[in-house]
């Protein structure tokens, strides 16, 4: 077998888990045989200290006034008052559901189409839209959505061709819209929604398929009364997932409806803090407040939703292999289909980043730009001595954090789900940081470093810190899963033979455990220099990382730099995904 | 539990009276005169090793050639920079004393003195070089770095010298309407500042009318940079821009750039000033800096940037030299900073009401 295709599908099995959401895990408060220990009490301590003061400063904030220093002032309501009494909060609340509610259909719509003529049908080249998503995936959101404003903007090619083909002499697309924000973050999550649903469709049983082709059914019927329902729970969870994902989106609701006017509760919790001066912490405070809630009431619907999901069950115990369909001629439709799709979603933004970063400033795609082409933006980044720590900056985030999450995650979730004493506590702290949207979090780590009485703010370190806790609840998913798959009768060998719990751990549960781990630490690895909402408030001027360094660049005006240190930036982190990845099948890791 | 308290207020203590102490040196150190200052200063910032700048100039065009030239003179010197707008400069700046993790020594901007100094985190200075500036480009609290002239600027593609506006009254055409671009959120350049122009120009009452025309525009409240929005306008996404730095539009233009900045009658202008933070970590480092930037010397890198310096004594650079008021028989309208910053609240309030739709 081609050996791209071999590697496309470990990752695509490896890839469901790793987009699951982490759920909000239910209390396991019964107690076997064991004792609380002093390491079950250590982790709560340890959990307890990242997890509940951003909580409590984050409320704290938003009842207090800010002193003209900074620190808090009186207790107040005015915060909430002036939030409910304009129409700024219905205004925002409606274009976030708006906003996540056409993002997620907008992903499923392409990455079901894509899923279904990869999984199910015979098209040509279909094998190596798994390695594009993967590829895809690695993309820092800020470029990918300033190639897209570029592409789409008033003066990108987008509407040069539209205005050629209407005739028109004015522009004819605004992407400064909730159209244009729907459409760039859709695209962000079609290569996932994509990984997703090829695996549920692979994994049909296809006789129930067969039964109704044999009963008369054409391909259509078939589709549309069993193929569809059989998928709904996987769509379903897919929908909510993007639209969680899409409601506590930053970076996308800041790059393009920032520059239109469109705001989402996200963006006014930055604005509040980074827009206005003095700095309104309280204003900034009332708004995650809300956005706190509103997950929290989401998290709710989607763990009632899910826990139905199980009627609709499509694997059974039957061998089978999924039915492919062949298309005949069409499937040079189906094929071009996909060729298109590969086009937008990856060459066009990528195109248009390479383009750009060559110029020394951009005008709009045309010929003279190619004339002007140099490698100068090249040379300035090269000589930056800030962009290279930003750099190492980041590294040492992603690979800090990474470390930390597993470290705290791995023993508590064998803990949690040997149903140890008190562990239940670390399961249920360990998920806490779900209920935060990025900025949110943000903001309150911010408040938190801001009265620390240890020097914390503008530091790498509290960058770190604030990572750990943000993806604790993956650490967590990801390990518990893996624990549970590791049968007890081993450990109960051991402890026959006399060995102490931490030994059992270190000897026994540890290396079984280890393939979980390594994948759970490369997962926040890979998430934690991508993300921007969290740094974007803590980082200091030292302690810069890329991602905020892409997104100031955009903001300053700085558009070839930011190109051309984007461009780098994506050639070394597909280097990394690529190594990691080899190392990742190497080792015969991936989960199940 | 009792002798961990005490063990608390020692500390507290400690770290109060260290405060006061490193509070105590700062000041004498920046009101120092006399023939060892330039000496003292030297040995101080040798031992500090670098430097730390926040500054809203633009980093390509300005921050890295001063950077260049200034660690040319002090190789002793390492200085790092930060780029922001005024609103985030002052932000970053009290987060980082209320937090006691204080990283900046200087910061530069326009309109970043104020709010400093009534937060009362900015350092009393005088700098020698200083003498060479005008008088109003001298306070106990800031000095001047350099004057900025403000005005819109147009896509020399889109908009021809025919079509431009000639004067402010010009803005309201509704040719215009939909297609005019500002940046929102900034203090110097962009809309809160040219609300409070118009308002200090025609008054009050006269003014408010103006801008509730101008309202009808709908302007694009653009959350970037006002050099952003010049970029916008090269992008062609927009014809016009208002309130931008003039001498933007015509760097980018000496590259090439459709870009070309609009002169109306009055102009309006401002200096931007420097202040040494009370908690200056490298106070010696951070008063040679002061000292470089005012002197003819960095007066001369920030003239070769294309920014107009605040040294009279600088001659400004030829190329842009056709913004400065004067040159064009055009009036300047110039906007302290304690003018820009008594005028915010109530220019916020008018640009929230007018030109934020919702």
């Amino acid at each position: 077998m081609d050996k791209r295709i071999a590697a496309a599908e470990t990752m695509e099995r490896a890839a469901p888990k790793i987009a699951e959401e982490p759920q909000i895990l239910s209390g396991r408060a019964r107690s076997l045989n064991l004792q609380v220990t002093p390491a079950v009490i250590l982790l709560i301590a340890i959990l307890g200290a990242l997890v509940l003061p951003p909580v409590y400063l984050l409320i704290k904030t938003s009842f207090y006034t800010t002193a003209a220093d900074g620190s808090f002032g009186v207790f107040t309501f005015e915060y909430y008052e002036a939030l409910f009494s304009s129409k700024t909060l219905m205004g925002d609340l409606l274009n976030s559901l708006m906003f996540a509610a056409g993002s997620a259909l907008f992903a499923l719509i392409l990455g079901a189409g894509q899923a279904w003529i990869v999984e199910r049908t015979d098209t040509p080249l279909r094998q190596y839209i798994f390695l594009i998503s993967i590829i895809s995936l690695g993309l820092p959101h800020v470029l990918y959505t300033s190639a897209w404003l570029l592409t789409l903007g008033k003066s990108g090619p987008f509407n040069g061709l539209l205005m050629w083909a209407s005739g028109a002499d004015s522009v004819v697309f605004d992407v400064y819209t909730m159209t244009g924000m729907i459409i760039i973050e859709g695209m962000i999550w079609t290569p996932l929604a994509f990984l997703l649903l090829s695996s549920t469709f692979r994994n049909f049983d296809s006789s129930f398929e067969e039964a109704a082709l044999m009963s008369g059914a054409g391909t259509a019927a078939t589709f549309r009364r069993i193929t569809l329902p059989l998928a709904l729970p996987a769509v379903l969870a897919l929908l909510l997932l993007v639209f969680i994902r899409a409601f506590e989106a930053f970076d996308i609701p800041a790059l393009v409806g920032g520059a239109g006017d469109v705001t989402v509760l996200t963006t006014e919790v930055y604005n509040s803090i980074r827009k206005e001066l003095p700095a309104n912490y309280g204003q900034a405070g009332a708004f995650s407040t809300v956005l706190m809630l509103a997950v929290i009431l989401l998290l709710v619907l989607q763990k009632s939703l899910l826990s139905h999901a199980d009627r609709f069950q499509t694997i059974t115990g039957k061998g089978f292999r999924p039915r492919v369909i062949s298309l005949g001629p069409w499937r040079y439709l189906t094929s071009s289909i996909l060729v298109l799709l590969f086009v937008v979603l990856l060459v066009v933004p990528l195109g248009m980043i390479i383009i750009v970063s060559l110029a020394p400033y951009y005008d709009g795609v045309n010929l003279a730009l190619f004339q002007r082409a140099s490698l100068a933006n090249y040379a300035i980044i090269a000589d930056s001595p800030s962009l290279r720590q930003a750099v190492l900056n980041t590294i040492i985030l992603g690979v800090a954090s990474a470390t930390f999450v597993c470290a705290l995650t791995a023993g508590g979730a064998w803990l949690a789900a040997r149903k140890a004493k008190g562990a239940w506590i670390i399961d249920q702290l360990a998920t806490v940081p779900l209920i935060f949207p990025a900025i949110v979090l943000s903001v309150a780590f911010l408040q938190l470093f801001l009265n620390s009485p240890i020097l914390l703010y503008g530091t790498l370190t509290s960058l770190v810190i604030a990572a750990t806790m943000q993806y604790l609840p993956y650490g967590m998913r990801f390990n518990f899963a893996g624990a549970l798959q590791i049968h007890r009768e081993l450990e109960e060998a051991a402890a026959a033979a006399g060995a102490s719990r931490a030994s059992i751990f270190l000897r026994i549960v540890l290396p079984l455990l280890l393939p979980t781990i390594i994948t759970s630490w490369l997962f926040v690895l890979l998430l934690s220099v991508r993300a921007v909402a969290l740094p974007i408030l803590l980082a200091g001027p030292n302690s810069q990382v890329v991602a905020v360094v892409l997104f100031d660049l955009w903001g300053n005006g700085q558009v070839s730099e930011m190109a051309a240190f984007g461009v780098v930036w994506s050639i070394f982190m597909m280097c990394i995904g690529g190594v990691l990845y080899y190392l990742s099948r190497r080792n015969g890791v991936s989960v199940h | 539990m009792l002798r961990k308290i005490s063990l608390c207020a020692a500390a507290g203590l400690w770290l109060a009276f260290v405060g006061a102490a490193v509070a105590a040196d700062i000041a004498q150190l920046a009101k120092m005169t006399g023939p060892d200052r330039e000496r003292i200063l030297h040995d101080g910032a040798r031992k500090e090793g670098k430097v730390v700048l926040y500054s809203a100039m633009i980093e390509n065009q300005a921050l890295r050639p001063i950077k260049a030239a200034f660690t040319a003179k002090y190789p002793f010197l390492e200085v790092e920079f930060w780029r922001a707008d005024t609103r985030d400069l002052i932000n970053k700046t009290l987060a980082e004393v209320r937090s006691r993790s204080v990283v900046v020594d200087v910061v530069e901007g326009g309109g970043v003195s104020q709010s400093l100094i009534r937060a009362g985190v900015a350092q009393e200075f005088s700098l020698p070089g200083a003498a060479a500036l005008p008088r109003a480009f001298v306070d106990p609290m800031w000095v001047a770095t350099r004057v900025s002239y403000f005005g819109p600027a147009i896509n020399t593609r889109m908009v021809s010298d025919d079509e431009a506006p000639k004067n402010y009254q010009d803005l309201l055409d509704p040719k215009w309407k939909g297609k005019i671009a500002w940046a929102a959120n900034t203090e110097t350049g962009g809309a809160m500042m040219f609300i409070s122009f118009i308002r200090s120009w025609l008054g009050e009452q006269k003014g408010e009318e103006y801008l509730t025309q101008l309202a009808k525009q709908d302007i694009a409240n653009l959350s970037g940079s006002p050099r952003e929005v010049v970029n916008k306008l090269i992008a062609g996404e927009y014809p016009l821009a208002l309130n931008i730095f003039l001498h933007h539009p015509l760097i980018s233009a000496q590259k090439g750039a459709p870009v070309a900045p609009l002169l109306l009658d009055p102009v309006l202008g401002n200096a931007s000033v420097m202040v040494l933070l009370k908690n200056a970590p490298r106070p010696h480092a951070a008063l040679l800096l002061m000292d470089y930037l005012v002197s003819e010397e960095g007066q001369k890198v920030i003239r070769d940037a294309d920014y107009f310096p605040a040294n009279p004594s600088v001659a400004v650079e030829a190329s842009v030299a056709s913004i400065i008021p004067a040159n064009s028989n055009k009036t300047l309208k110039f906007i302290s900073e304690e003018d820009l910053f008594a005028d915010r609240a109530k220019s916020i309030v008018l640009q929230k009401n007018l030109f934020q739709r919702r």
